[in-house]
């Protein structure tokens, strides 16, 4: 099940791995995404704080983690087709051990947060 | 008076009319009061041909001479008329930045043959579209490579124009500057020095070509990134740093049918390995398709750019030299590789034979290592001298570095009779 | 159309140098290249690529130019007769500066007239653009902090609405970037200013007029409350062109100023550069200008070096051959003309926005000499967006204002007509706006696959940036 931040990223527990992405509406405001700075597996990565970047035509979106942990692995399909990450569900990197940050939203909580 | 305007004492009425107002300084009502009252002089203007009179009277006060062999980062070079003729067309003088590339696939082509040129002889895999001048270009690209832990280590043979604009860059970031004594003329990189990054030129201030090969070896083995800054010009012979295995070649194409105007406008170039790619600084022309599939060129991967990143961007260039890059396309289009060649065998071949002569006149070679077009020579407490003798013939001798040694420059512009006229005064003032 | 490399034929030639009069020099070979590939054409053939380049390209002289923020005035021809002049164009940079009197004349007067216009003390003309003169400006902000002992001025303070080059070349200059709340008329929030400004900050880095076209009616206070806290006040001269020869930033409280002279003083833009951006500054800033200056003896200029300077910028003297344009252009003008140089931008700029301004302008004041607007009623409403109606106007024969930009309004159109703009190109672009807005209600699909006209149509952006292809 996602939860979601208010700066519009997702996570989703399984396996005991927490794996982000962004949300459909965050991407259809970043408009079609042509390059991903995926973070390094093995960098630590601080709930809250900015962990990787997503690039359009025009804009740079910095993608806060919703989750404090090391990145265990990085979604290698996004180097060659980046449009993907905008693609509902599609994760960007996961990370082992996670911490949730607080005041997460469920997903219903977050499309209300949107209207 | 000059004034370029188009508006009539009638059609000002009428546009003041429209927007209810009476006077012009109405408009300025949102300047506060104190401001307003404030009166300072204003002078009257000129006639278009009393400016050029003024103007044309300022050039002349400047010396002109039959023959110039100075150098040390501005070059004189023959500039073919049609490289003046096409540059000077207004849609290439006067347009703006290609930000809307449906009314700038001319200026946006030409971008990209440029950049294709310059990669092609630098060996590189990207270039951008442009920058100030080699000394911005070589700074530029120390900041991109360094990081913040480690110097960035260069040489006292480079430019000293460049070496100070170094300072002045990597200062302003807290990244140190090392400046290694390059003893015979030539740079040798010692082990341990835990570089981030090394800047080298070849040929180098004293027109020596120095092993670019060895140099980034020995750096690249340390760990440091390699930053080569080359005349252009001489890579119409010599190996390319790209194929020496450097990161990046920065310089400036001055050469490639820019005056020498008093020391601006030329023409900063950078050009790197790809991995480069999104970390460069300023502009970048790319290849796409438009919405029928034809062929289409564009500003690409624009994010590094200060108009989007803001603070976070590569760089704050925004204006670069754009028109002196179009003037190196169209100059390297006319020349094509032989011409090239030619033009940079004349030089070296001029450099060479002055050199020897001057030598049998009694101005010594001061260093050892093989030169391109620029070499130095040492004739102890006689360097202003011989300039001064030469001045007074109207010709523009090498550079004094000092009391005793000079800096010659050669091009194709030198023919033999001026060379063995400058040996002759040479011989007389010693 | 073929590139220039696709219109290659081997073997031929353009122009050939002159022969060789002394013996050939050769290389030993392990120095040497093993290829060069350059286009391989005749002179008629480059002159023809060219030819067909510049047809493709929108240049002022090509019709309205309304591009804001960029001060796209028509650029006197006859000044590229004078800085072609073999007296300028032949000097040489590091000739004695006995044999290049002219060129340092025209840097001491050029300075001068400079230092008039914006009322400042000390001037330096070695930046090459605008975004080089903002650097230069902030190195010697730090320098002079720092030689009052006062290390911990590490930030400053930029507008939201500022131009990108303010943030980028403050985090060059070593410095922290603060950004600044703007009110909804594009001025400075003072309550954010007085919260923001104190022992840390440096200076202020403000636009006047401001990126909305309006000029900031508190500039003074703005000063009061900078100059208060210790720092500086800079002014980005991006919009002097409103206002040269009216008002001076020196008398509005500002310390330092970069001028454009490729947007205020008729230098072309070139497709992009070279520009030239010089730096004045107040007598208590000019010992942290950059090495060399230009001092005026008995015997004439020459060169000098300060103990205090930030050192040097770029190589030589900055851009000669386009500064001499805009010292032409003074010379020209006179300060009476460049008053009304001004005047006449400002009444240009009033009268478009007047004819056009029922379309969802920005701010209910007189503008200065450019104005936004906000498309983003109409985006709303019928789903074209400003880059349609930018591309529309392409399609009518009109170069596009600035677009997205400034940022704190959604949706926006800025338009600079500046000052040598005829009624007649003003009244056609009111005409162009309406037809287009008419259109976007009747027939929003012809806007958004425009421009129709145009060598090709909108290219893919996307595609460029994710597969970069940058050489051919």
């Amino acid at each position: 099940m996602k939860q979601y931040t208010g700066t519009h990223e997702w996570v989703e527990l399984r396996d005991g791995a927490a794996y982000v992405g962004i949300s459909a509406h965050a991407a259809h405001e970043l408009g079609e995404i042509v390059y991903v700075d995926l973070p390094e597996p093995g960098a630590a990565v601080t709930a809250g704080e900015p962990c990787c970047e997503l690039e359009s035509v025009k804009a740079v979106a910095e993608v806060n983690s919703p989750v404090s942990g090391v990145v265990d692995a990085v979604n290698e399909e996004l180097a060659d087709s980046p449009e993907k990450a905008g693609e509902e569900g599609v994760w960007i990197y996961s990370v082992s051990s996670p911490v949730l940050m607080d005041g997460l939203m469920s997903e219903a909580e977050y499309k209300a947060s949107l209207e | 008076m000059a004034d370029y305007l188009s508006i009539t004492d009638a059609e000002r009425a009428e546009m003041m009319k429209l927007l209810g107002i009476t006077k012009i300084s109405e408009l300025y009502s949102d300047l506060p009061r104190e401001l307003r009252r404030k009166k300072f002089a204003l002078s009257d203007g000129r006639s278009q041909q009393e400016t050029y009179a003024a103007l044309a009277e300022l050039a002349a006060k400047n010396a002109t001479y039959r023959s110039i062999f100075r150098g040390a980062g501005s070059y004189h070079h023959y500039i073919p008329s049609a490289v003046k003729s096409i540059v000077s067309r207004e849609e290439f003088l006067t347009s703006y930045t290609p930000y809307q590339p449906e009314i700038s696939q001319g200026l946006l082509q030409a971008t990209f043959e440029f950049q294709t040129m310059m990669c092609e002889l630098t060996g590189m895999d990207v270039a951008t579209a442009s920058h100030y001048s080699g000394a911005t270009a070589a700074a530029e690209a120390c900041v991109m490579c360094a990081d913040r832990s480690r110097p960035v280590v260069t040489f006292d043979n480079i430019d000293p124009d460049t070496l100070e604009t170094l300072g002045t860059y990597l200062k302003a970031r807290g990244i140190e500057l090392k400046v290694l004594h390059a003893g015979d003329g030539s740079a040798q990189y010692p082990s341990g020095t835990g570089a981030g990054a090394v800047y080298f030129e070849s040929p180098n201030y004293y027109g020596i070509l120095e092993d670019v090969n060895g140099l980034t070896s020995a750096a690249k083995a340390e760990g440091a990134k390699v930053i080569v800054g080359c005349n252009p010009l001489s890579l119409a012979l010599f190996k390319s740093p790209g194929e020496c295995g450097a990161d990046v070649a920065v310089g400036d194409a001055q050469p490639f049918g820019m005056p020498m105007s008093f020391g601006g406008p030329y023409l900063g170039y950078m050009a790197a390995r790809k991995e480069f790619i999104r970390k460069l600084p300023g502009r970048i022309v790319g290849e796409t398709t438009d919405a029928d599939g034809r062929r289409a060129f564009v500003l690409t991967l624009q994010t590094r750019e200060q108009h989007i990143r803001r603070e976070k961007a590569t760089s704050n260039i925004c204006s670069n030299q754009a028109h002196c890059a179009l003037t190196a396309a169209v100059y390297l289009s006319l020349t094509g590789p032989q011409g090239l060649k030619e033009v940079a065998t004349k030089c070296a071949s001029n450099a060479h034979y002055l050199a020897r002569e001057l030598s049998h006149a009694g101005a010594k070679l001061f260093y050892e290592g093989e030169f391109f077009h620029e070499f130095v020579t040492v004739t102890p407490g006689k360097a202003s001298k011989i300039t001064a003798a030469l001045e007074r013939k109207d010709i523009l001798g090498g550079l004094p570095l000092d009391k005793h040694r000079i800096l010659w420059c050669c091009t194709e512009m030198n023919g033999k009779a001026d060379m063995d006229e400058v040996v002759k005064t040479v011989k007389e003032a010693l | 159309m073929k590139t220039v490399f696709e219109k290659s034929v081997k073997g031929r030639r353009g122009v050939q140098p002159s022969a060789l009069d002394v013996e050939r020099y050769d290389y030993e070979s392990y120095r040497l290249r093993e290829e060069l590939v350059l286009p391989e054409l005749s002179e008629p053939e480059v002159a023809a690529h060219y030819t067909a380049l510049s047809k493709r390209t929108f240049g002022v002289d090509d019709g309205f130019y309304p591009l804001g923020s960029c001060t796209m005035k028509y650029n006197p021809k006859l000044h590229e007769e004078i800085a072609a002049l073999p007296g300028f164009a032949n000097a040489h940079p590091l000739a004695r500066a006995d044999k290049v009197q002219g060129c340092l004349a025209v840097i001491d007067t050029l300075s001068a007239y400079l230092a008039g216009i914006t009322g400042m003390d000390g001037v330096t003309l070695q930046p090459c653009a605008g975004a080089h003169g903002e650097y230069t400006a902030l190195l010697m902000v730090r320098a002079y902090h720092r030689s009052r002992g006062d290390e911990k001025r590490t930030k400053v303070l930029i507008p939201d609405s500022a131009h990108g080059t303010n943030p980028a070349s403050a985090v060059m200059a070593g410095f922290e970037v603060v950004t600044l709340r703007s009110a909804p008329d594009g001025s400075v929030d003072l309550d954010d200013l007085k919260a923001k400004a104190g022992e840390d900050t440096a200076a202020l880095m403000l636009t006047n007029p401001s990126t909305l076209g309006l000029f900031e009616k508190n500039v003074l206070e703005i000063a009061g409350i900078v100059h208060g806290a210790g720092a500086l006040m800079y002014y980005d001269g991006a919009n002097l062109n409103a206002i040269m020869g009216v008002v001076r930033p020196g008398d509005m409280g500002f310390d330092l100023v970069h001028l454009n002279l490729h947007k205020t003083f008729s230098a072309p833009h070139g497709g992009g550069g070279p520009g030239s951006g010089p730096v004045c500054c107040k007598a208590e800033l000019t010992p942290f200008l950059p090495d060399p200056q230009i001092v005026r003896t008995e015997k004439g200029f020459r060169f000098g070096r300060g103990d205090w300077s930030v050192g040097r910028v770029s190589a030589f003297y900055g851009n000669f051959g386009v500064y001499v344009k805009a010292l032409a252009y003074i010379v020209a003008l006179g300060g009476k003309g460049l008053r009304e140089a001004a005047e006449t931008a400002v009444l240009n700029a009033n009268y478009l926005r007047e004819k056009i301004s029922y379309f969802y302008p920005v701010g209910d004041r007189r503008c200065m000499h450019e104005f936004v607007l906000s498309m983003r009623r109409l985006r709303d409403e019928t789903g074209v967006t400003a880059a349609d109606v930018a591309k529309g106007l392409i399609d009518r024969g009109i170069h596009p204002p600035t677009m997205y930009f400034p940022l704190i309004v959604e949706d926006a159109l800025m338009f600079e007509p500046t000052e040598t703009a005829s009624k007649e190109m003003l009244d056609a672009a009111a005409d162009a706006l309406k037809e287009i807005i008419a259109l976007a209600y009747s027939d929003p699909d012809a806007l958004r696959s425009a421009p129709h006209t145009t060598p090709v149509r909108r290219p893919d952006e996307a595609a460029a940036a994710r597969n970069p292809v940058v050489k051919g």
